[in-house]
């Protein structure tokens, strides 16, 4: 065999080893999570660590697109996504509005799908503009994957959609009586049982929004969370709403939830608002499409 | 209307076609159960938040272009549908099926199949 047929199968294969150490380096990053479908047919996974949240869990792609889960801003049958209304009547699941309550309802203009969607580019949703989303909405739309770190003191939540993080105390301390508002709030927990965690947060900017729907909360809004760790693999995660201002009743916004673990070394995709890359997108997309643009 | 908009190929189809899971904004501005096929050159290719884009010349009949504009997701969920950064690039010849927009503007939502440069991109199921 000639010297440089030598020299040919040496490099080849030398690139495509190369290349295979790459892929093998690029695929620490940017992992995705399974699909529905890799869930269908779970098995047990044992029984759970006592008191720990820790890990990456996933909730399966993103949720809440047309309002909290339990309450979606639509028609039964999943009607009605193209919007049109003021209101929510008619709604499969309605929600106990107060007066008070509508009339906030109605100042909110969301972009999802919906029985109120307005074009994307007329929506007030403070995500429109990259403002923080706060809490409970970085919860209710989006939630997609976070990190849950615990320390002595602290159950911390990461989410790298839009930058969102969360401190929820455990080390015994009450609620502020008189809160200067936050847009993630004040949030403190406890172990209810082994498996069982508790939080409650106050303290939230009124302006805003409870979800992707637009709907209102006042800064009476009391947050309750239950994470309760089912197995070592799954939490199932409830979030109910108390404000009397807005609503006549609590509410559950997300009723068991499971939330699925991930391995420990997940690497969860960043995405975050960018105010130039959305005032980018209006203008090559969300105005030229408007419906009914504004007379000059 | 559709030589005006420069769709080499149009194809109407009346589809029951739900909106994913995942659109943080819904049918207000597209058609969604309506699909078009858009026809020509990428000019560019932006990976990019909130939505990933894909921009195409698409000559009709007489030879004018129409510039349009296809959206697909932020590029999280793309990534989760096979795709990269580097699956379009300016020059490529496509074909994509789409949801146009209801006032008749070249922009419309990425919402079916995909071929590149003469092979049909498979995208990963959501």
């Amino acid at each position: 065999m000639s010297k440089r047929v030598v020299v040919l199968i040496v490099a080849v294969m030398a690139t495509g080893m190369l290349s295979a150490l790459l892929r093998a380096q690029d695929e620490k990053w940017n992992n995705i999570p399974p699909g529905r479908a890799a869930y269908n047919g779970k098995k047990p996974s044992g029984p759970a660590p006592r008191r720990d949240l820790t890990g990456i869990w996933d909730t399966v792609q993103t949720l809440g697109v047309s309002g909290a889960i339990e309450h979606p801003a639509l028609l039964p049958g999943g009607r009605g996504q193209e919007g049109g209304r003021q209101d929510e009547t008619g709604i499969a699941k309605p929600l106990p509005y107060t007066p008070a309550g509508l009339e906030a309802l109605k100042k909110n203009k969301p972009s999802g799908p919906g029985v109120r969607q307005v074009d994307s580019v007329l929506t007030n949703d403070p995500a429109g503009k990259c403002d923080p989303l706060g809490f409970p909405y970085m919860s209710t739309w989006e939630f997609r994957t976070i990190n849950v770190v615990q320390t002595p003191r602290q159950v911390i939540i990461l989410s790298p959609f839009y930058g969102n993080y969360r401190v929820i105390w455990t080390d015994g301390r009450k609620p502020p009586s008189d809160p200067d508002p936050r847009y993630n709030g004040y949030s403190v927990g406890r172990w209810v049982d082994d498996y069982t965690f508790v939080v409650e947060t106050t303290g939230m900017h009124a302006k805003t929004w409870l979800d992707h729907a637009g709907r209102p909360h006042s800064d009476q809004l009391k947050v309750e969370e239950t994470f309760h760790r089912v197995a070592a693999d799954t939490i199932e995660f409830t979030m109910k709403f108390t404000d009397p201002v807005m609503y006549t009743e609590p509410w559950i916004a997300v009723n068991k939830l499971p939330l699925h673990q991930l391995p420990p070394d997940f690497d969860i995709p960043e995405l975050l608002c960018s105010p130039s890359e959305f005032a980018e997108y209006n203008n090559v997309v969300a105005t030229p499409v408007l419906r009914d643009p504004p007379k000059k | 209307m559709a030589r005006k908009l420069g769709i080499v190929a149009l194809t109407v189809g009346w589809l029951a076609f739900p909106v994913p899971l995942f659109a943080h904004h819904g049918a207000a501005s597209f058609e969604s159960g309506k699909t078009v096929t858009v026809k020509g050159t990428v000019t560019e290719y932006v990976w990019s938040n909130p939505h990933v884009l894909v921009k195409v010349d698409a000559k009709d009949d007489s030879g004018n272009i129409a510039h349009w504009v296809c959206e697909a997701w932020n590029p999280v969920t793309q990534t989760g549908r096979g795709w990269t950064k580097n699956t379009f690039k300016a020059g490529d010849e496509v074909s994509l099926d789409i949801n146009p927009a209801k006032n008749g503007q070249p922009v419309g939502e990425i919402r079916g199949r995909i071929v590149i440069n003469g092979t049909e991109f498979k995208q990963l199921p959501q």
